[in-house]
């Protein structure tokens, strides 16, 4: 979509507002100019709830005194600038960073800044407390952050393929020991954990574990066939991931924000170590090794890791880890949101 | 062997879908090509010279509980109608045919189909040819661990011989099935910790890494390189077709000898590159589990025992920087 075209039907707030609550086929409409976003972000610790019932301790980014896990979506246009209120509350520092850029804040342990910066170009970005060799990123300091192009509302850059809903998919992973830990000694002990410890009992995408995964707009691809979905995903956990997708394979469309405007692969494993970024674009089409061939019946398929040890929670329950269905000729249930 | 499975009884069902030789509409009475495979649960494997308990499939119906590991490998053709039949006579098992994407009651996923006691057929047929895997997907965590998968290989409208471009023409191949074990593991039950309970399966440490069945120990005491199964024996301008699974639950780092000359990649994931990847001499390659790589390689320089070096990461990795656990060399004759 050219930008001369939006505009004809585009949202066109100009206010500073978070942009997260956004409705409509789209999750995004892009706006006539650019906007300063502005969001609180709250270092807050408070426990969470696992799929299992078990209760864990984590650290996060949040917009009350809740615990967010992962933190709020940011979303913006390139032209924009995001202003953060960093409060922190935790008996430490804290840093927001965004992956792949030079931004980067401390926050002292309660302690609060405001800090502004200029969007860097479209893409899809992991902001995070990169302190402690990952540890404070892993406990759950960390969210997402997209870019999209200026004057597109349905490519995630000039040039690509176009979708029709997109989707974040966060990576988080859960040691319950850590977590233990950080509740026994308090925030301020994430400088005693070691990295090389780290033995995780919970895989999460967006916060949450199969089959509560399959219960969330934001999570659980819904679309008609012809109906692509681009999916950004971001490990902001501490494990190697091995996303595996049934039914289709996906397109791989910007690799840590190279963008792949031809040359593109096919795959049905996209390989995620902690702090990768993958746009990538789930066509929807109908299952093509199907024979007969399907044409408008609905079909589910899993996208799971497959470094099986993430399919598990609490030691076993198969499949009650990092795992999804996506829901091939169905329209969605609501829209998703980013 | 150092222990024994529940091998008659299911102890729990949580979350599985069990069924008794369900039937599906929709077959066709005259498929293309036709495999059975009966699952086994009592095998057992000599990896790096320590016997291993290893599961798998048999070829054919079958009551037998010891196999082969890797389980026998499926080869069809582009655009063949395959049946891939289970018998599954004592546990529930499925066939998941990894990187082909059939209609959604042949995808051999428990949750959105069966798992199978008894018989079952699934139907496919693929559309694009290259290198896939099948595994059984039943509290997949540790039944692929366990061995119950194999290579599943589409051949292109010219047939064998040929890469998944259709284009490029090899004159040898093999198939590097790469997997890890955690020795720990291969003493639980068939449903370990499906219902509930702590099997330790989030808590991967694996002791033993492979080659399509062969240990560093196996692969180094065949000073011929005889073993018809991983060792690649090829002369000078001839062109060699790599087929590289990574059957390992951790991530591989992949370096090729420099005398093996350029190292080029015509397919990964079953889909055939946009356009040839040629990575150049001494070239690695990462991968994560179960993707799969179509190497080209035409080496130009005679030796023998040329390595090719496979290092695995610990998937642990908070500060994003791997570690290495272990690693294995396969080997190339160039004549």
């Amino acid at each position: 979509m050219k930008r001369r075209d939006f505009l004809k039907f585009g949202a066109t707030a100009t206010t500073a507002t978070l942009v997260s609550g956004s409705v409509g086929l789209l999750s995004f409409s892009q706006r006539a100019s650019a906007s300063t976003i502005s969001i609180v972000l709250n270092a807050v610790a408070g426990d969470i709830t696992m799929v299992d019932g078990s209760s864990v301790r984590v650290l996060t980014f949040s917009q009350n005194n809740a615990p967010s896990f992962p933190g709020p979506t940011i979303l913006a246009q390139e032209g924009d600038s995001v202003q953060v209120t960093l409060n922190n509350s935790l008996n430490t520092g804290v840093v927001f960073a965004l992956g792949g850029t030079n931004i980067r804040q401390y926050v002292g342990a309660s302690s609060s800044v405001t800090t502004t910066f200029a969007v860097p170009r479209a893409g899809t970005y992991l902001y995070y407390d990169d302190q402690n060799n990952g540890v404070n990123r892993v406990l759950g300091l960390h969210g997402a952050l997209v870019v999209m192009p200026s004057g597109y509302s349905n490519q995630s850059f000039a040039g690509a393929p176009t979708f029709m809903r997109q989707y974040k998919w966060l990576i988080g992973s859960v040691d319950t020991n850590w977590s233990n830990q950080i509740r026994t000694n308090g925030a301020s002990y994430v400088s005693s954990l070691n990295p090389s410890s780290y033995q995780p009992r919970y895989f999460t995408l967006n916060g949450k574990s199969y089959p509560h995964t399959d219960d969330d707009s934001k999570t659980a691809p819904y679309g008609l066939y012809g109906q692509a979905a681009l999916l950004r995903l971001l490990n902001g956990g501490g494990m190697i991931n091995s996303p595996h997708f049934h039914g289709n394979h996906v397109e791989i469309l910007s690799v840590n924000r190279q963008n792949y405007a031809s040359n593109r692969k096919k795959k049905d494993i996209v390989p995620m170590f902690p702090l990768d970024t993958r746009d990538v674009l789930l066509p929807f089409i109908q299952p093509p090794d199907a024979y007969p061939p399907i044409t408008t019946q609905a079909q589910e398929f899993p996208m799971h890791c497959h470094s099986e040890m993430s399919q598990t929670a609490g030691g076993g329950q198969y499949p009650n880890g990092l795992h999804v269905f996506m829901h091939l000729g169905v329209a969605p249930p609501s829209e998703p949101t980013l | 062997m150092a222990c024994t499975h529940n091998i008659n009884g299911v102890g729990g069902t949580c979350g599985l879908n069990i069924q008794v030789s369900p039937t599906v509409g929709g077959l066709v009475s005259n498929p293309d090509a036709t495999f059975i495979r009966s699952p086994f649960l009592g095998g057992s494997a000599t990896i790096n010279g320590t016997a291993v308990k290893v599961w798998g499939f048999n070829d054919g119906y079958s009551g037998l509980q010891t196999g082969p590991f890797p389980s026998p490998a499926i080869r069809v053709r582009q655009g063949q109608i395959v049946h891939t039949k289970i018998y599954s006579p004592s546990m529930p098992h499925t066939i998941h045919h990894h990187g082909i994407e059939p209609q959604q009651i042949f995808d051999g996923v428990g949750h959105t189909s069966y798992d199978i006691l008894g018989f079952y057929t699934y139907q496919w047929r693929p559309h694009q040819a290259g290198t896939y895997i099948y595994h059984c997907h039943t509290n997949t965590v540790l039944h692929a661990e366990m061995g119950m998968y194999g290579a599943l290989i589409v051949d292109p409208p010219k047939g064998q011989g040929w890469a998944a471009d259709n284009t490029t023409q090899y004159n040898v191949e093999r198939v590097w099935a790469v997997d890890d074990i955690d020795s720990s593991w291969h003493c639980l039950d068939w449903d370990a910790a499906v219902c509930s309970g702590d099997a330790g399966l989030n808590n991967f440490n694996p002791d033993l890494f492979c080659i399509t069945g062969k240990g560093q120990a196996e692969l180094n005491t065949d000073a011929n390189l005889a073993s018809p199964a991983v060792a690649i024996k090829c002369s000078r301008g001839q062109t060699v077709m790599l087929r590289y699974i990574v059957a390992s639950y951790v991530p591989q780092r992949i370096t090729f000898d420099s005398r093996l000359g350029d190292v080029i990649v015509i397919a990964e994931d079953g889909r055939v590159l946009p356009q040839q990847n040629n990575l150049g001499t001494g070239a690695v390659i990462v991968g994560t589990s179960a993707e799969r790589f179509d190497i080209i390689l035409r080496p130009n320089t005679a030796g023998t025992k040329i390595p090719v070096t496979i290092e695995f990461l610990n998937y642990r990795c908070v500060s994003g920087t791997p570690s290495v656990i272990g690693s294995i060399k396969g080997y190339v004759n160039v004549s």
